[in-house]
């Protein structure tokens, strides 16, 4: 079997991969990938480890997995919302710089 | 029973906000209706009790025990004359107001009713909402400063007291929030931390109650708020300040009220006689009614904390009673500025004249709110200075000098819109309008005149108190009449 | 129910009354609530009269009436009851007595007023809480009735309040009233403190038994002297009394004269066994009531107002009660209420009558000669004269000899007693020299009656002068219940005393001393008398007339105490509220708004970080976590 590190490790470069993105990238489509791409390094931590703790009992099996789908859920909600917002963004001012967008700011 | 005083003017607030006119305003009528019989059956209901947030411990209790069957009953009887002002008088947006007054309600029986501590800031905080946002949509010119400045201070108390309240427990070692278990542990804390706590919670209270100097926020309040004085009446916070100390901080942090309670016994003398003083000066109608209720206050203060039984049970009770007197008056000045249009009680006079019910009306609560015996606000006052005085004769003296400007500016105010030459004639009282006063007046006379009951509703809480209070040190406290 | 009880619905009568007048007046027809008003009184009156026989026959010394429980408190109890006893029947007789007959004259003198029955609502009202107050069995129900009654004394001077004057009058009767009531209720705090109780009885019964020490005492008896002061016009509070003439004659003669006055001299006697243990607290009331039976005697030298005349007389005669009060004499103190309230209503409704015959006319100088066209009003007003000026077989002068003798006998108030006894022989020679004044004045002489006036005069109608009459007869009768014990039967002394068992005690001369006391007080009137005779009557008020010096000016300043208290109290506390009140607002209010202003300078640091960039509030996300993170790692975990 896989040890667990692995996929720890994995799940942390594609994490830092997607903060990175976060960070760095001014396209709001680019940043909107890179949060998927740091829940997708959360949500493999999380079935690592359910896989890991189911070895010991069953109970806690389930736990890790549930909070997967949980995530998932969110984040399908999160896409549909987050892309209608950029659709009716780019419509507005044709463009997707978040940069552009700091109008909150007093 | 218990429930029902909050849920039902909550869901109806609900209701009424998505209501057209009309039926939003049979709706909120309905709904004090409903919640003035329920609230009558209050004592003696059976509490309430439910896990609330397990984690914290925090349980979702109700009981009625105590002032909360007197303060909820007096509250909900001036509601429905309220409600039934509001919806005639404010046409702008009737429906947002309604909901907001119910909700006010509702927040307001949460904090009166609730028995654990997390349970009762919920309600705290929840009450700012409604009465930042009356003040904030249907006040006057200078709204936003008065509401940014209540804000500014509502938050900023609370805040401190927040941290107060999430600390209490861990410190102590309490199994849960609610109050029978942090009763039984907080006892045993340092009386330095039990100063530290008391400290952070009065400071919250204090800002309602309000204490001189925390009352800043209380006059552009008042000044501020809608000209129909409805939201005055119900929307200003401050009878939940007295009721706090006197519910929570007194009798969770007993030692603390011991050492310190010297130092708010004199803010509050300070506070009622200044607040009279002042009051004698003021021409503006509203500002003169925000510094008499800061008198009122003031005295509420004086009798929470003389920390003597017979002074906490006359401080809940006035806090009571000057809600009708109060209120009535708030009311009275709203109908006054529909008929001429101003608050300066310098541009009326001999109104007795051309009103002489109205003016009859106007006086009956005058004498109420300066404490003219056998009408409601007496028995809160007598007692609440008499208790002080059995425990600190010279404060309680000072504060009781307030009653000299009480008389003063309550003579002053009825010469000044009622005496002398007739400037202007107005309209005699409407009879929709002599309704809006008859609850309060029927109230006014049976609290004036058998208070026995409520005193001992009242008195089922404030003895629990007194008996946390005695256990501090060996010298119990001087309990009235008792040698 | 016995007949005493029946006593008891005398307040709810009248409250009664007040109630239908004041809800329903404006329905009736004019004289109606005049005789619904006076018909409750009238039945109180009955009711007091069962009770007075009932008494009297009776083995204990009053009857007790439990009403209902007012509040509780921890172990204090407050329970509101009726102490029905010789002493409160007294005074329900003279105020349900004499009320009723001023009831009845004001139907005449209210005649056409626009405010017919608020006037008869708020007299009825003031019956109601005036009984309260004599029947209260607990200090707490005395005040219940002692504010309900300044509440009624405020709305019926100010009753024509369309007049800046009386409604000033009326504020500054009642804020002096709420000085005295303070006093009250420190003196009510002070005896919970002492006695735990505010029931009178059981205050009485405990200070006698020597439950609680002397200073106590004599501090709860000043506090309650305060309180009585004010009430009853007394140094340092007697300024209002003057001004509320501005309320209608019979209230004047009914409130500020004959009933609501003296109870400030019935709660020192109410609470004698208190008063009668602390000599100090004694000596202060008999101090302040001589000083200022002298000044008020003094201050009635210059007025011109028919009706200010007998407001310093008032003010002066019960200074004389509280002497009598303050020397241990409580019958004696209660006697002089009792032949005063007949006197004195009369000598102002006989003053309504004249200003009503000249058309609201209150000047003497602009009276005179009157005598020809109002007889009755004459010889009732001339019977109330002599009376109180302390002549021979008229009222005034049983009482006020008794005064006089108890104060030179009495064993309470120590050494000081021969000067406040010469002090009331001096007040007694000038009240019989200004009462002669105002007597001569208006009904004898010269007229000086203006066209107007004189166009106007006549005898007044049969339902006020009938009143006059039955006054002037007890002016003359009240006396003989109290004649002077040495020599007589006193059946007064007797009667009070079953319900007023204090211990003090008197000396007794000789019985040739006390018949030269009583012949030192005849001489005190006829001096008086004479002396007026002959400025007035003989000079033609010359004497008077050319003295225009500073001592004339005080007396109708009425000694000056408006002028002192003007700087003094008015002024500085208004000064003291003007003061806090910019301070509020200026100093309070704006320092806390610069307070908010600090709030602001820390959120222009705090705006600082807030770019708008939503890539660099991620940066600050990771950066707080990482630190987190951090955190939780050097401190060994989560668990």
């Amino acid at each position: 079997m896989v040890p667990t590190e692995y996929y720890i490790a994995l799940s942390s470069i594609i994490f830092v991969i997607g903060a990175v993105g976060v960070l760095t990238r001014r396209s709001a489509i680019m940043v909107f990938l890179s949060v998927e791409l740091m829940l997708n390094a959360a949500n493999l931590a999380l079935v690592a480890f359910a896989r890991q703790w189911s070895v010991a009992g069953a109970a806690t099996a389930l736990n890790g997995q549930a909070a997967v789908f949980i995530i998932l859920a969110i984040a399908a909600a999160e896409v549909a919302v987050g892309l209608g917002i950029l659709v009716a963004i780019f419509r507005y001012r044709s463009s997707t710089d978040i940069d552009a967008l700091s109008e909150v700011r007093l | 029973m218990t429930l029902a005083v909050i849920l039902i003017p909550f869901l109806v607030a609900l209701l009424v906000i998505f209501s057209p006119r009309g039926m939003a305003y049979a709706l909120a009528l309905l709904s004090t209706f409903a919640t003035f019989i329920c609230s009558l059956f209050l004592a003696g209901s059976s509490p309430l009790s439910r896990q609330w947030i397990p984690g914290f411990g925090s349980y979702f209790e109700l009981s009625s025990v105590g002032a909360a069957s007197v303060l909820i009953p007096v509250a909900a009887l001036v509601m429905i004359p309220t409600v039934y002002y509001a919806g005639y008088k404010v046409v702008e947006r009737t429906s947002g107001l309604l909901a907001l007054l119910l909700a006010m309600q509702a927040g307001l029986n949460g904090i009166f009713l609730a028995k654990d501590l997390l349970l009762f800031y919920v309600f705290w905080e929840a009450t700012l909402i409604p009465s930042v946002l009356m003040l904030g949509i249907w006040g006057r010119e200078e709204r936003r400063q008065a509401a940014l400045k209540y804000l500014i201070y509502a938050v900023a108390g609370s805040f401190l007291m927040l941290i107060s309240i999430l600390a209490i427990k861990p410190l102590s070692g309490a199994v849960s929030y609610r109050i029978t278990d942090l009763m039984a542990t907080t006892p045993n804390l340092a009386t330095a931390t039990q100063i530290w706590l008391f400290i952070g919670m009065a400071i919250g209270m204090a800002v309602k109650l309000p204490l001189w100097p925390l009352h800043g926020w209380l006059i552009d309040f008042n000044e501020q708020n809608h000209v129909s004085g409805v939201a005055d009446v119900a929307g200003t916070l401050y009878k939940v300040g007295g009721f706090g100390f006197f519910a929570w901080a007194l009798p969770l942090l007993p030692a603390a009220a011991q050492s310190i309670g010297l130092l708010f016994l004199i803010l509050s003398a300070i506070t009622a006689l200044y607040a009279a003083l002042i009051a004698t000066t003021q021409t503006h109608l509203k500002r003169f009614l925000a510094y008499t209720s800061l008198a009122h206050m003031g005295i509420v203060g004086v009798g929470v904390f003389g920390l003597n039984i017979a002074g906490l049970n006359g401080a809940v009770f006035l806090l009571a009673a000057q809600m009708l007197s109060t209120g009535g008056l708030f009311l009275i000045s709203g109908m006054l500025y529909e008929r001429k249009g101003d608050f300066d009680m310098t541009a009326y006079g001999g109104l007795s004249k051309s009103a002489p019910a109205l003016a009859a009306l106007s006086l009956f609560i005058l004498f109420t709110s300066i404490g003219v015996p056998g009408l409601a606000n007496f028995p809160g006052e007598f007692m609440s200075l008499m208790g002080a005085f059995q425990t600190y004769p010279w404060v309680a003296a000072l504060a009781t000098l307030s009653v000299i400007a009480a008389g003063v500016y309550g003579v002053n105010a009825y010469q000044r819109l009622f005496q002398g030459e007739q400037k202007e004639a107005i309209r005699e009282i409407r009879s929709a309008e002599f309704l809006v006063l008859v609850p309060l007046l029927a109230g006014i006379l049976w609290l004036g005149l058998f208070p026995s009951q409520s005193f001992e509703h009242i008195d089922e809480q404030s003895s629990l108190l007194t008996q946390q209070l005695e256990q501090v040190d060996a010298t119990p406290v001087k309990l009235a009449g008792g040698n | 129910m016995s007949a005493v009880e029946l006593a008891a619905l005398a307040p709810a009568l009248a409250l009664l009354g007040a109630l239908i007048n004041g809800l329903f007046g404006r329905a009736l027809k004019e004289p109606l609530p005049g005789y619904l008003a006076s018909a409750t009184v009238g039945l109180g009156f009955l009711f007091s009269l069962f009770a007075f026989f009932a008494l009297q026959s009776m083995e204990e010394p009053s009857v007790h009436i439990a009403l209902w429980d007012y509040l509780k408190a921890g172990n204090f109890d407050l329970s509101l009851g009726f102490t029905i006893d010789t002493l409160s029947v007294t005074m329900m007789l003279i105020i349900t007595g004499v009320g009723f007959l001023i009831h009845l004259y004001s139907i005449a003198y209210m005649h056409g007023d626009s405010g017919f029955s608020r006037y008869f609502s708020f007299l009825n009202l003031f019956v109601a809480a005036m009984l309260i107050l004599v029947l209260a069995d607990s200090f707490f129900l005395m005040f219940i009735g002692w504010e309900g009654v300044g509440v009624c004394s405020y709305l019926l001077i100010s009753f024509w309040y369309t007049e800046r004057a009386n409604a000033d009058a009326a504020r500054k009767a009642f804020i002096t009233n709420r000085v005295g009531d303070v006093g009250f209720l420190l003196a009510m705090f002070l005896t919970v403190f002492a006695f735990g109780t505010l029931n009178i009885h059981e205050v009485n019964e405990l200070a006698l038994a020597g439950a609680v020490s002397g200073g106590l005492i004599t501090v709860i008896g000043l506090f309650y002297l305060l309180a009585a002061t004010g009430k009853s016009a007394q140094l340092p509070l007697q300024v209002w009394l003057p001004d509320a003439m501005a309320g209608p004659t019979p209230v004047s003669a009914l409130i500020h004269a004959a009933t609501m006055v003296t109870a400030g001299v019935y709660l020192i006697a109410r609470a004698g066994p208190l008063f009668a243990l602390s000599p100090v607290a004694s000596t202060w009331v008999a101090w302040i009531g001589a000083l200022t039976a002298i000044i008020a005697a003094f201050a009635a030298f210059a007025q011109t107002d028919i009706k200010k005349i007998l407001a310093f007389s008032t003010i002066s005669q019960l200074g004389y009660m509280f002497v009598a009060v303050g020397a241990g004499a409580y019958w004696v103190g209660i006697f002089h209420v009792f032949t005063h309230a007949f006197f004195k209503a009369l000598l102002f409704l006989g003053s309504g009558s004249v200003i009503h015959a000249l058309g609201g006319e209150q000047d003497i100088r602009k009276m005179g000669g009157l005598h020809k066209h109002m007889k009755v009003t004459s010889f009732t007003s001339l019977i109330a004269t002599l009376a109180i000026a302390g002549v021979p077989f008229f009222a005034g002068f049983f009482s006020k000899d008794a005064i006089l003798a108890h104060v030179f006998n009495s064993e309470l108030i120590g050494g000081s007693k021969y000067l406040l006894y010469v002090l009331l022989l001096v007040t007694a020679v000038m009240t019989a020299f200004y009462m002669f004044r105002w007597y001569f004045q208006i009904f004898r002489g010269e007229e000086r009656l203006s066209e107007e006036a004189r166009a106007h005069v006549h005898e007044s109608p049969a339902l006020m002068t009938v009143p006059l009459m039955i006054l002037a007869f007890f002016s003359v009768a009240a006396g003989y219940f109290g004649l002077p014990e040495f020599a007589f039967p006193n059946v007064f002394s007797h009667w009070i005393e079953r319900s007023v068992e204090a211990p003090v005690s008197f000396g007794h001369p000789s019985v040739g001393l006390e018949w030269f006391l009583i012949l030192l007080s005849v001489a005190a009137a006829a001096l008086g008398l004479g002396i007026g005779y002959w400025v007035y009557a003989m000079r033609k008020g010359e004497p008077a007339r050319g003295d225009t010096g500073a001592l004339r000016n005080l007396s109708a300043s009425g000694a000056g105490f408006d002028a002192l208290y003007r700087p003094l109290f008015i002024r500085s506390s208004e000064g003291l509220a003007s003061g806090l009140s910019s301070l509020d607002s200026n100093v309070v209010n704006k320092g806390v708004s610069q307070g908010a202003g600090s709030v602001g300078l820390l959120a222009n640091v705090v705006r600082w970080l807030q770019t708008g960039y939503a890539r660099q509030y991620a940066l600050f996300m990771f950066i707080g976590v990482a630190i987190l993170a951090l955190v939780v790692a050097l401190n060994g975990g989560l668990s």
